[in-house]
């Protein structure tokens, strides 16, 4: 290849990058930086100026409530984590490995996507008349004689908050998972029981590591949504559970601008970090 | 044979999807120690009958015996029987020796590791592909591929291995060394290899037997020789690719066809009236030759095709039938033709099957 005709191939393909780099230049990196700039700004009660200062930091460490805060994000988002995989991979393995029919298996899944035909809120809400002191949980108990009086617990808790979450966001496990079992190979799973192996080994020698990818991935959707929620645990919580959405969303509202990019930017780091820590686990490239 | 149980037995083996039947009441012997190839064309059910014995698929109705023993209801993963499967189906997360090691690591008894080791390195020697042990399925070829589904399934030393089509993935040259190694590698291990084709030449040169399945039931058992000389019915002779045959009618004792009216003696009995000669016993005259075998068959030379060896010529019947002329080139020069000229083919009447509703009486 001659320089020149290599220089050209440079050129072309600037061009063709220059689209994607420019739109992720506007609306990712200048934001992100944007934020990060602002963090350091110095905020007084009334007015914000540039002038530059780490007092929104100090401040943000130095509260009990919004260190505790972001330790109530990260326990939630663990459990939460948890249940959707628990209760998301025997769904997933049911309709993307059990179920035979393609059909069916579609069936099964668009059922899972159902709930996203109301608004998210909708869905949320729906919880309060579930789980309420009179509630249709407490009702049938009641009714059924298996508790005396109603149990309080229910709502506005943190409990409430992971029932909600857990419900709202295991679909996001599910797809993922369902469909790296629906790509393996049936008779990659026959070759291990002709060598022996019961279902018990199978599952976790052949299907669970093949699955691997499609359990990342769905971590993946859950914690990044899980990380950044605020609605579920304003509208369940009864304002008892505070996660860093919901401090940026305070602070918005009272025009706190260097305390709302604080949190914004630690909470960005710890997106960053838990991402980056699930795609060292598989390497997604390979896989898709 | 010995006085042993045979290695395998099948006993009305019947399997059903909905309304068609892919097996239909299948009894079958196996011998111990033999290389035993299965030939049938694709849906005669040769895929549901090895999947059936492995214990992948339970019988409508029948048993299975192996060594002896009812295994009807085992579950496949107590079975003990080898399975190849013909699209290799290794484990891809896995690396080529923990492919071989599965069944040992994971399957019914535990080994000790130094076991383990040892039997997968010899294993994985016998295929020939020592040094490849760290390499992921992905970054091997499919010959290789092959082996070590092959070293996979010999690792667990079964005393029969099923294999479905092993052939059927790999390139012509390659396909031609497997089959010398796969009968190499049986001959030196106390095994029976089950091997499911469709192509006829893969049967005869590899089958120590050849059963040929035909939708559902096994119509013949016998030894490649045998077959080869002497198919039982018509369609064992179409699959066999190796015979012209000639639709008819047979009516005391003399079949009624193109080539016009030929005595016959001792007709194999048959579903339809149908009269065979082997490619290589067909010869070429010149139109109009009085010094003929046997039967005179009008045709026009169509095109030849070079093997090597031989010379295959198409011609055209008058009722545009394909007959081929299989010349063996150790026979000497062909006789030069023209494309588009008539002659006459014939043959000897004695090397002719014939197979008929009417057999002899």
């Amino acid at each position: 290849m001659t320089a020149t005709s290599r220089n050209r191939q440079k050129k072309t393909t600037f061009r063709l990058l220059a689209p994607g780099v420019v739109w992720m230049i506007l609306f990712l990196i200048a934001p992100i930086m944007m934020i990060v700039y602002v963090s350091f700004w110095t905020q007084t009660t009334f007015a914000i100026n540039s002038t530059l200062t780490l007092d929104s930091w100090k401040n943000f460490f130095a509260s009990e409530a919004y260190v505790g805060a972001l330790w109530t994000t990260i326990r939630l988002w663990l459990i939460v984590l948890t249940l959707t995989f628990v209760i998301g991979y025997p769904a997933a393995l049911y309709v993307g490995l059990m179920v035979k029919s393609k059909t069916i298996s579609t069936v099964l899944l668009v059922l899972c996507v159902i709930p996203f035909w109301t608004s998210f809120l909708i869905r949320v809400l729906a919880w309060r008349p579930m789980l309420g002191k009179e509630g249709a949980i407490n009702i049938i108990l009641q009714k059924l004689g298996l508790i005396q009086t109603p149990i309080e617990v229910l709502l506005f808790s943190e409990l409430s908050v992971i029932i909600g979450m857990t419900q709202i966001y295991v679909v996001f496990m599910v797809g993922p998972i369902a469909f790296m079992l629906g790509r393996i190979d049936h008779n990659i799973i026959e070759a291990a029981r002709d060598l022996g192996a019961g279902f018990g080994r199978i599952f976790w020698k052949i299907i669970f590591p093949l699955s691997l990818p499609g359990v990342v991935v769905g971590a993946i959707f859950v914690s990044v949504m899980v990380l950044g929620e605020f609605a579920t645990s304003g509208a369940l919580s009864g304002r008892k559970v505070n996660l860093l959405g919901n401090i940026i969303v305070t602070q918005v509202g009272s025009l706190k601008w260097a305390m709302a990019s604080v949190v914004g930017v630690i909470l960005t780091i710890l997106l960053g970090i838990v991402v980056a820590g699930f795609l060292r686990i598989v390497d997604l490239k390979r896989e898709i | 044979m010995t006085q042993r149980d045979p290695i395998f037995r099948l006993e009305g083996v019947t399997r059903r999807y909905g309304n068609l039947t892919a097996l239909d009441g299948i009894d079958f012997v196996a011998e111990d120690n033999a290389y035993i190839a299965l030939l049938g064309p694709s849906g005669s059910g040769k895929t549901s009958l090895l999947r059936v014995i492995a214990g992948f698929e339970t019988p409508d109705a029948g048993r299975i015996w192996f060594q002896g023993r009812d295994i009807t209801d085992l579950p496949a993963h107590e079975r003990g029987i080898g399975f190849v499967f013909q699209n290799f189906a290794l484990f891809p997360h896995l690396t080529v020796f923990e492919n071989v090691a599965f069944g040992l690591r994971h399957g019914a008894q535990a080994l000790p590791k130094d076991e383990i080791t040892e039997r997968v390195k010899s294993s994985i020697e016998m295929v020939g592909l020592a040094g490849l042990e760290d390499r992921s399925p992905e970054q091997i070829s499919g010959g290789q591929k092959q082996r070590v589904a092959l070293a996979r399934s010999l690792v667990m030393q079964p005393k029969l291995v099923l294999l479905d089509e092993p052939l059927g993935a790999l390139d012509a040259n390659l396909r031609e060394r497997m089959q010398v190694e796969l009968r190499a590698i049986r001959e030196r291990l106390d095994v029976t290899f089950l091997h499911v084709t469709g192509s006829e030449t893969e049967a005869l040169a590899m089958g120590d037997k050849v059963a040929v399945l035909d939708a559902g039931r096994i119509v013949q058992y016998d030894t490649p020789d045998t077959i080869y000389d002497g198919p039982v019915v018509s369609d064992v002779a179409k699959f066999l690719n190796r015979f012209n045959l000639f639709e008819g009618s047979l009516e005391n004792g003399i079949f009624t066809g193109a080539f016009g009216a030929v005595p016959v003696t001792n007709p194999r009995k048959n579903k339809s009236d149908t009269y065979a000669i082997r490619y290589d016993r067909t010869q070429i005259f010149d139109a109009g030759d009085a010094n003929l075998p046997g039967p005179a068959l009008p045709a026009r030379f169509l095109a030849s095709e070079y093997l090597g060896s031989s010379i295959i010529f198409l011609f055209e019947t008058e009722d545009q039938k394909t007959v081929e002329v299989d010349h063996h080139l150790s026979l000497g020069e062909p006789r030069p033709l023209t494309v588009g000229e008539n002659y006459t083919l014939s043959w000897n009447p004695e090397h002719a099957i014939v197979f008929g509703k009417e057999t002899a009486r």
